[in-house]
């Protein structure tokens, strides 16, 4: 990183600010309202970044510009030479924009003294621009609300207003209305933020109280710390101390975020920035927790904090056996720079040594499979997610279990509860309808209707957290056109009436093939998903059986039937060259399988549970 | 051992099915190509020649003056004085007598008859531009002009083909006089009219597999061999130059999109065409050279085509040194437990019940 640092050339002057002028804040919206757009913007016109082609500078990994969501928040310090010809320093810190993430975000607002609360003027308010805007509430922020996309012709600013009027009681008068693509009223916007956001508060002369609210890894300076300084000061030499581990460490350098890392002399309550500590074990540093002086460790822990919890677990596995200690340091790897995920060995009787690994939601696992193959180049096999269950054992034990395989035998289980979620669904009035009726064949329980307006409602659910992460959302885009938008939060256990289901492939049981359901029905998703299976796994040369069972008792199969033809009939002259190369095509098309007893498994049959209609 | 082949790219229409490199819009340029034939063969100049393969496209279409000026031609330029054996490809709506009266005076003694089907619902469904009576014309003609090995190129899969049908195609055929039968399975090839437009009662893999079974139970009834995954011939018949190629072998191919394997290189002309018209030299598009293991494991692919003969692991070892042949000796004996080869001392077979699922054997044989 520090090559990197073109920005790093001694100590700029920002230090000598006075705190009264500085403004942090986020930008927080419901996801594709804009917010890396605007974000652009802002770091254009204040010439932070020329106008360049480069689009979304704050979205650096390629996952999150391909996805065009925000995984990593991050931050920017803006120079910013206001209309009363003041210099302010604006921190803007950047949020995740999926509820997956939302305790990050709501550590991410914690930094700030304000937010810039956009929608985009054709969707108007959606799930995530209410759940986003009660953290903000919750922090106690200043909230600018900004319509967003006025250049397109089907802005609705009317309705928009209206709604984040009636909807979040947010002042009519006090929005603005921007076009991020334009840089239409991002001038106006920075005013407001100036004006409408306080300063921060807080004493450099107090001791030292930093909020962590993100971190990245550095393979030579370890893991950096992404802080807001609330009270006192922090500079290279002091020694400061986690409050939740309290284990101490010398600070090497402090910074902030320009467009690399500027080093500076030090930071001082009410500044954003970073501290190098050569903290190695990513494992040492959470988002949420709270730095103080190692002098002063008596200040108190700023409130909230608590640890990820990985809500979704699934089981990974090297496609070839040999390759288990490679995945192992892959991941060890991974969890730096990613220290919300967990892992432990695992052992499958049918995919061999593997690892459970837990995320805090679906799309941080889809973000982190996807990044352990492309980034640590890992040829991994998933296994279908599932939650953690809470079995109740006749004996009294009470077993938290985040693997179907490790279920105990039903005579010994005396009931079993699942994570619930209490899920808010904003749809337009038409599509009320499908969307309950989905809701309910979820196992959904109704536990209210709003009307906000008289064009859309929003219902709010407690659904089963299984059900969610196999395909509601999408079921839900689809029952709604598109137009339904929603949020989640974790609700507690309900006891549920759920058996264990397994699946036999070649007469074997695969054990990361089975999967816990409700017993109501549960023969019908087997059948389903058996003949799923039968069109996922490639022909072999023997017949494959494949049978679904509860308990001893089978309740779907369906055979594959063998391949009887897989030859190349012309094989000379010229075609030497080509046909070989049609061969290796079909060995890396087999590369990508796992191994199962005699049958190669492609990863789609492990998901296959995820992809059958109802 | 060494083999020539001499691409002719002309047809008078394209079959349905074909995916081979030839044009039926350009016949006026054929005078022209061979000009450009024997000027690719200058660069080649004095190589000798154990096999020559006239091959297509349409190689009868040329016509006798022209096949006769071709070989001449050929025979400036190049070393015959071991030819074992010389084949003409020949369709049989221009296979007449002063075409293969021609043949037979120019050295060629083995033709091979794109005969495909003798079903005439079949050959039109395909886009044949011949009927059953003008294959058994064509074979008349053979047999008259001298021919006494001639071969038969059948297809398994056509639309509509049944069990029936096939079998009465390979009956009447080996009736006729073929000692030899290419019998390949249709593969709907991408760019093909059968891949933009699939006939409704084209067989599928299963079918396909059930029609060939049958066809080589007629075959071996009638003392035909099965010495490679598509070929069958009476002992003592089976195609040198076709051979040259499971084995190995190094050959020269001339013309667009013709191939050759000379001196470890595998290289091919580009198919097209106007660019071989323009410069015959320069037409080299594809060149690969493989190196120790892999090249070892492209030669074990090919030797385990050939049912009967097999691969010989201590002829490998020989001409690949030890290292270049351990791993893929290991991969073998794998597939030997997996019941897809036999083994009898050093020397690996595919097995009968294998050969129509063999690329499951060669994905593994290959590195």
């Amino acid at each position: 990183m520090r090559d990197n640092c073109y920005l790093c050339s001694g100590y700029p002057a920002f230090n000598v600010f006075d705190m009264k002028n500085i403004r942090n804040f986020s930008i927080i919206a419901h996801i594709d309202h804009g917010k890396s757009t605007l974000a652009d913007r802002i770091l254009e016109i204040t010439g932070l970044v020329r106008k360049t082609s480069m689009d979304q500078m704050l979205d650096s990994m390629d996952l999150e510009r391909e996805r065009g969501i925000t995984i990593k928040a991050k931050s920017v310090r803006i120079p910013y030479k206001a209309a009363d010809g003041k210099e302010y320093v604006l921190n803007l810190i950047d949020t995740p924009g999926h509820v997956d993430f939302n305790y990050e975000v709501s550590r991410s607002l914690k930094a700030c003294e304000g937010a810039v609360l956009l929608v985009d003027a054709t969707q108007g308010v959606e799930a995530q621009t209410i759940a986003n805007a009660n953290l903000a509430f919750d922090a106690g922020l200043k909230i600018i609300p900004v319509i967003n996309k006025i250049d397109l012709p089907n802005a609705m600013l009317d309705d928009c207003s209206l709604q984040l009027y009636t909807m979040l009681g947010l002042g009519i008068e006090d929005i603005l209305h921007v076009s991020a693509k334009d840089g239409r009223g991002v001038a106006e916007l920075l005013e407001a933020i100036v004006a409408r956001i306080p300063p921060p508060s807080g004493s450099a002369s107090d001791p030292l109280k930093c909020l962590i609210f993100d971190s990245f890894f550095d393979t030579y300076r370890g893991v950096t710390p992404h802080l807001r300084v609330l009270s006192g000061r922090i500079a290279p030499g002091d020694r400061i101390m986690l409050k939740s581990t309290e284990k101490t460490f010398e600070v090497e350098e402090v910074g902030y975020f320009s467009l690399g890392l500027a080093r500076s002399e030090l930071l001082r309550a009410g500044e954003v920035g970073y501290a190098v500590a050569l903290i190695r074990n990513a494992g040492e540093i959470h988002v949420g927790d709270t730095i103080v002086s190692a002098d002063h460790p008596e200040v108190t822990a700023i409130p909230g904090f608590r640890m990820s919890q990985p809500m979704v677990y699934c089981g990974i596995y090297p496609i070839i056996t040999s390759d288990y200690a490679k995945l192992g340091a892959a991941l060890e790897k991974f969890k730096l720079n990613d220290s919300s995920v967990v892992f432990e060995k695992e052992n499958s009787a049918a995919l061999g040594y593997g690892y459970r690994m837990g995320f805090l939601g679906m799309l941080h696992m889809e973000i982190a499979l996807e990044r352990l193959r492309r980034e640590y180049e890992q040829d991994i096999i998933a296994t279908m997610p599932s939650v953690i269950y809470r079995v109740i054992c006749l004996n009294g034990e009470v077993l938290m279990l985040d693997n179907p395989s490790k279920f105990p035998p039903e005579g010994q289980i005396d009931h079993i509860e699942e994570p619930i979620i209490r899920t808010r669904i904003i749809v337009p009035s038409d599509y009320v309808g499908p969307c309950m009726e989905l809701s309910d064949a979820k196992r959904g329980v109704l536990v209210g209707i709003e009307h906000p307006d008289d064009r859309r409602a929003i219902l709010v659910y407690d659904l089963p957290l299984a059900d969610m992460i196999t395909d509601f959302y999408d079921r839900l885009k689809s029952v709604s056109r598109g137009y339904a938008s929603m949020d989640y939060e974790m609700n507690g256990y309900r006891a549920a009436d759920l058996v264990k289901v397994d699946i036999l492939v070649n007469n074997g049981p695969v054990d990361a093939l089975s999967y816990i359901a409700p017993r109501e029905g549960a023969a019908t998703r087997g059948r389903a998903l058996i003949h799923k299976l039968s069109k996922t796994i490639p022909k072999h040369l023997f017949k494959i059986p494949l049978q679904a069972a509860i308990g001893s008792q089978i309740i779907a199969r369906e055979d594959i039937f063998p391949r009887r033809k897989d030859v190349l009939a012309k094989c000379y002259g010229g075609d030497i060259t080509r046909k070989r190369k049609l061969l290796e095509k079909q060995k890396e098309g087999k590369k990508k399988m796992k191994m199962v007893g005699f049958v190669e498994v492609p990863q789609e049959a492990f998901l296959s549970l995820m992809k059958i209609e109802d | 051992m060494q083999g020539l082949y001499v691409h002719i790219p002309f047809c008078v229409s394209k079959c349905f099915y074909c995916d081979f490199y030839s044009v039926s819009d350009k016949l006026e340029l054929m005078d022209k190509y061979l000009g450009a034939l024997l000027s690719e063969a200058d660069n080649y100049r004095g190589m000798d020649f154990t096999t020559l393969y006239l091959g297509g496209g349409t190689p009868s279409i040329l016509g006798a003056e022209r096949l006769e000026k071709m070989i001449i031609g050929l025979r400036r330029r190049f070393g015959f004085n071991y030819l074992q054996e010389a084949t003409i490809e020949v369709n049989p709506e221009s296979a007449g007598v002063d075409l293969l009266a021609t043949a037979f005076a120019m050295g060629i003694r083995r033709i091979s008859i794109g005969a495909q089907s003798l079903n005439e619902a079949e050959l039109k469904k395909s886009g044949r531009a011949h009927n059953r009576r003008q294959v058994m014309e064509a074979m008349d003609a053979a047999l008259s002009s001298g021919f006494r090995n001639i071969s038969a190129d059948i297809i398994v899969g056509l639309p509509g083909q049944t069990v029936q049908s096939l079998g009465d195609t390979i009956t009447i055929l080996i009736a006729a006089g073929v000692n030899h039968i290419s019998a390949y399975c249709l593969s709907v090839e991408d760019g093909t009219a059968f891949y933009r437009c699939p006939p409704p009662d084209l067989p599928d893999e299963d079918e396909q597999a059930g029609l060939f079974q049958c066809i080589a139970g007629v075959l071996r009834k009638h003392g035909f061999v099965h010495y490679e995954i598509s070929n069958f011939a009476r002992p003592g018949s089976e195609c040198l130059h076709n051979l040259n190629y499971w084995r190995g072998g190094e050959y020269l191919g001339l013309g667009p999109a013709a191939a050759s394997h000379i001196n470890g290189k595998r290289f091919s002309n580009a198919a097209s065409l106007d660019l071989y018209l323009a410069d015959p030299s320069s037409a080299v598009e594809q060149e690969e050279r493989l190196e120790g293991t892999r090249k070892a494991g492209e030669e074990a692919m090919l030797r385990l085509r050939l049912i009967q003969e097999g691969l010989d692991m201590e002829e490998m070892t020989g001409k690949y040194g030890l290292t270049a042949v351990e791993k893929l000796e290991a991969r073998l004996h794998e597939l030997v437990e997996r019941r897809m080869l036999s083994r009898d001392g050093h020397i690996f077979h595919l097995r009968p019940e294998c050969v129509l699922t063999s690329n499951s054997v060669f994905v593994d044989v290959i590195v």
